[in-house]
């Protein structure tokens, strides 16, 4: 469905991607690791339109989103819950929710929509008159997936969902993510917390210094000795592992 | 970047040296025993670059839009005439106008700079009112020049001090471009954050660019008080000198050294031009092609001459 | 007292207007962050507008709204479309700049038309209920201004609904708050600019009419008028349309309380004092987020 190739992307001067090269299908959750500065907002601004990649392609059912506007790509299903969180802030829950069913394929549904992220976030039902600034930041979480779902997407890209909250509110948004996969959308999940990307997705890509270092299934990744010193501590490192410089995965 | 940066100060130089060459034609002007509207046009001309190239100083070399300009043109013209008519010979009575515009920008530069870009602007605009309402209900009457002096005024003295006054800014605003601090300046013009993590002090450069600004546009003023038999004292501080002064920089070209010295001569001679005919029309095109400018030619005249010498020069 | 009193409540009814007048600019800076200094000449327009349907076609200044209004609209949807929709496709510090730099040309460039189309005469609408005054004891309220504060009051709360109602004015106010967000919520963003604008327009176009009818109209209110928005919009701070409205009630009372306590010629200069006061010690403003 998603098809990214050889993207390059940078800011001014600064180059941020280098020949980054993956794929999304249909109903995958599908991860994107790595560590601070590595790209991955990045590539997700890229493929949500708000930045523009020097090269590369960016496929999806086929059609070059590279020429589209950020809207227009929420028109056509994929959506981003963009890094801390970016609510309207001086609005209510409702009121968030319902302009994530902005776009014109999404907003003659947006009442059954909404009951269907209540039906996901329950407690957000309760405050859905709440200004979000009131909100906890689990809670805005909440809002924030709410409201890319509110878009109808068949695509769902989250940038560090788990960012800031704590272990309980991260397992909740991960249950979600996972009802929601069942329910037919694809996952594109960037995230900081190993462990809980990995116990989620089906697959993996590790991307350091805006390339693309490795990929594999959600369980390989997660046996990979690099990934375990890089990611999940030294600790995690058991000595009879080959360091990473030996050689690559696939 | 450095090889650029002797290339652009030669530029300036070179530039400097035709417009004092030009001014140096001019001082001969009065030989020819011109008629007196022609001498009067000419000093409109040279006291509008002086207003010109001082606004130029805080907008094209430090980046900020100031518009409360008028204010120090008007102090300037306040103090000069108040000592000058009190008997303190001109050049002095000039001096303490340009010292006392000074020293006020200095003391609202040090707040007035805490506000960036829209806010400055209209911060300084705010003030530019505040001072010509003032003045206007302190000093309601006209000022005019004791008959003895009126009987005593010579007309090639002012314009030859218009002429020291528009030579005196171009030397000056010269200077500023091609010395490190005018680098520095550039430099916050262009990226103010960037500038400072590299150890440029931006405040003290902008109350430096604010200091030759407002002491030029105090000299300018003066000159305006020298010059006038008759005026409402609150007249030089109205918001039209600011603007003219705006105009000139940005369709000459805004942050060139020749800029405000071309803009300043085409504004005077296609106002009196235009004036014949219709009144306020010049503003009507000024305002068009000052938008026209800011979308299309941010660089103004000099831009187009040096794109069009960049089609032509190249050839031979 | 009653001197003090009578000019308190001139003070509150022209304050309805300088909240009108304001409600427009801070919407359009707001939500694009472009600073119109042309907006007090759409006032006059407007104000233009109100006289010329009055002079030429005797139509009353009240009823002209329903003309000017849409007029005003127009020329804000044309205005956005020929010079600030260059101006938005840069980032935000350039933005401002270049904005504030057109609207000064555009300002200068209106400014002279009207000059040339009305003079730089005043000119008014009187008419059969122009003198009308309503005694309340010892003091006189002029029902025209009243009309005015009244109507000023009641555009604001249709504003506001607007904002709060319409799915694109939902829009205008998630775009206000963070573009990007907006765009990933599908919002096209250029078209809640295009839409932003021509409401602060119209905003200002009815503004003008009502002061033609309470006042008076010549090409220099512009730049008055554009001060007093400022003024308003930096008091009260951004992000309230009825927070801007109050604003604007407190101008008008600051400007009366010091006329009567100072002398007339002061009633200038408090606005602005009050201006740079507020913009160096809380640029927040009162209200505002």
């Amino acid at each position: 469905m998603l098809e990214i190739g050889g993207l390059e992307a940078g800011y001014g001067d600064v180059r941020a991607l280098s020949g980054v090269t993956l794929s999304i299908a249909a109903g995958e959750i599908v991860a994107l690791l790595g560590p601070n500065g590595a790209g991955k907002s990045t590539l997700l601004n890229c493929v949500a339109g708000l930045v523009r990649p020097w090269a590369g392609a960016i496929r999806w059912d086929g059609q070059d989103l590279r020429a589209l506007d950020a809207h227009l790509i929420v028109e056509r299903g994929v959506a981003l819950v963009p890094e801390g969180r970016r609510l309207f802030g001086g609005m209510t829950v409702q009121e968030n929710l319902e302009l994530g069913a902005f776009a014109s394929r999404a907003w003659a549904g947006r009442r059954t929509a909404l009951e269907r992220v209540y039906t996901l976030f329950p407690v957000l039902a309760e405050r859905r008159r709440t200004v979000v600034q009131a909100l906890s930041g689990g809670q805005q979480q909440m809002v924030a997936v709410g409201r890319a779902l509110m878009a109808s997407p068949r695509l769902l890209m989250l940038d560090e969902p788990s960012l800031g909250l704590a272990p309980r509110l991260v397992a909740a948004i991960l249950e979600a993510l996972g009802a929601i996969n069942r329910a037919g959308v694809a996952v594109f999940l960037v995230e900081q917390n190993v462990p809980a990307a990995l116990s989620l997705a089906h697959r993996g890509y590790l991307l350091e210094g805006g390339r693309i270092v490795g990929e594999g299934s959600g369980a390989s990744l997660m046996a990979d000795a690099h990934v375990r010193r890089a990611y999940l501590g030294p600790l995690a490192v058991r000595s009879e592992d080959r360091p990473y410089p030996q050689g690559g995965h696939k | 970047m450095s090889a650029r940066v002797t290339e652009e100060r030669q530029h300036e130089r070179r530039w400097a040296l035709a417009i004092l060459a030009a001014l140096g034609l001019l001082a001969l002007l009065p030989l020819a025993r011109p008629r007196e509207d022609l001498l009067n046009f000419v000093f409109l001309i040279l006291l509008s670059i002086t207003l010109a190239e001082s606004w130029n100083v805080v907008a094209g070399y430090a980046g900020q839009v100031n518009l409360g300009h008028a204010a120090f043109f008007g102090l300037g013209a306040l103090i000069t005439r108040a000592l000058w008519i009190g008997g303190t010979p001109v050049p002095l009575a000039m001096a303490a106008g340009a010292a006392t515009a000074m020293v006020f920008a200095l003391i609202i530069g040090v707040a007035a700079f805490r506000l960036r870009g829209a806010y400055f602007a209209i911060g300084t605009l705010a003030l530019g009112e505040i001072l010509r309402t003032t003045v206007g209900n302190v000093l309601p009457e006209i000022s005019t020049l004791p008959a003895a002096t009126i009987a005593s005024y010579q007309l090639t003295l002012r314009y030859y001090l218009a002429l020291v006054l528009a030579a005196i800014s171009v030397i000056a605003v010269a200077a500023l471009a091609t010395s490190r601090l005018g680098l520095g300046m550039r430099a916050i013009r262009e990226d103010e954050e960037a500038a400072e993590a590299s150890g440029v002090g931006a405040l003290s450069l902008k109350l430096t660019a604010l200091a030759l600004s407002t002491a030029l546009a105090g000299l300018a003023g003066g000159l305006f008080a020298y010059y006038h038999i008759s005026y409402y004292p609150a007249h030089p501080f109205g918001p039209q000198w600011t603007f003219d002064a705006l105009l000139m920089t940005f369709i000459g070209g805004v942050g060139t050294l020749q800029g405000p010295v071309l803009g300043a001569a085409l504004y005077v001679v296609l106002k009196e031009y235009l004036a014949l005919r219709w009144v306020d029309i010049h503003l009507l095109i000024f305002g068009a092609l000052f938008v026209a400018i800011v979308l299309l030619l941010p660089g103004g005249l000099v831009q187009a001459a040096e794109r069009a010498r960049g089609m032509f020069g190249r050839r031979a | 007292m009653t001197v003090l009193a009578q000019q308190l409540i001139l003070g509150v009814l022209i304050g309805g207007l300088y909240g009108l007048a304001a409600a427009g600019l801070s919407l359009v800076f707001g939500v694009m962050r472009v600073l119109n200094v042309a907006h007090g000449e759409l006032i006059m327009l407007g104000g233009y507008g109100a006289f010329w349907l009055a002079s030429l076609l005797g139509i009353d200044p009240f009823a002209s709204l329903v003309l000017v209004i849409p007029g005003s609209l127009l020329l804000g949807a044309v205005l956005y479309w020929g010079l600030f929709a260059f101006v938005v496709r840069a980032h935000e510090e350039t933005r401002v700049k270049n904005s504030l730099l057109i609207g000064f040309g555009l300002a200068l460039a209106l400014h002279a038309l009207a000059v040339r189309l009305w003079t730089a005469d005043e000119r008014s609408i009187p008419t059969s209920y122009s003198g009308a005054v309503l005694a309340v004891g010892d003091l006189a309220i002029p029902l025209v201004r009243l009309a005015t504060l009244v109507l000023a009051l009641l555009l604001i709360g249709a504003l506001q609904l607007l904002l709060s109602r319409w799915r694109w004015g939902k829009a205008i106010r998630a775009t206000a708050e963070d573009w990007q967000a907006a765009l990933l919520t599908g919002i096209d963003i250029r078209r809640a600019y295009l839409l932003a604008f021509a409401l602060g327009t119209a905003l200002a176009g009815a503004a003008g009419a009502l002061i033609t009818v309470a006042y008076s109209v010549s090409p220099s209110i512009g730049l008055e008028w554009t001060l007093k928005a400022l003024i308003v919009v930096v008091l009260a701070g951004l992000g309230s349309m009825i927070g801007t409205f109050v604003g604007g009630l407190v101008l008008g009372v600051a400007e009366a309380a010091s006329a009567a306590t100072f002398g007339g010629p002061y009633r200038e200069i408090v606005g602005l004092v009050i201006f740079v006061v507020v913009l160096t010690v809380r640029p927040r403003g009162l209200f505002g987020r």
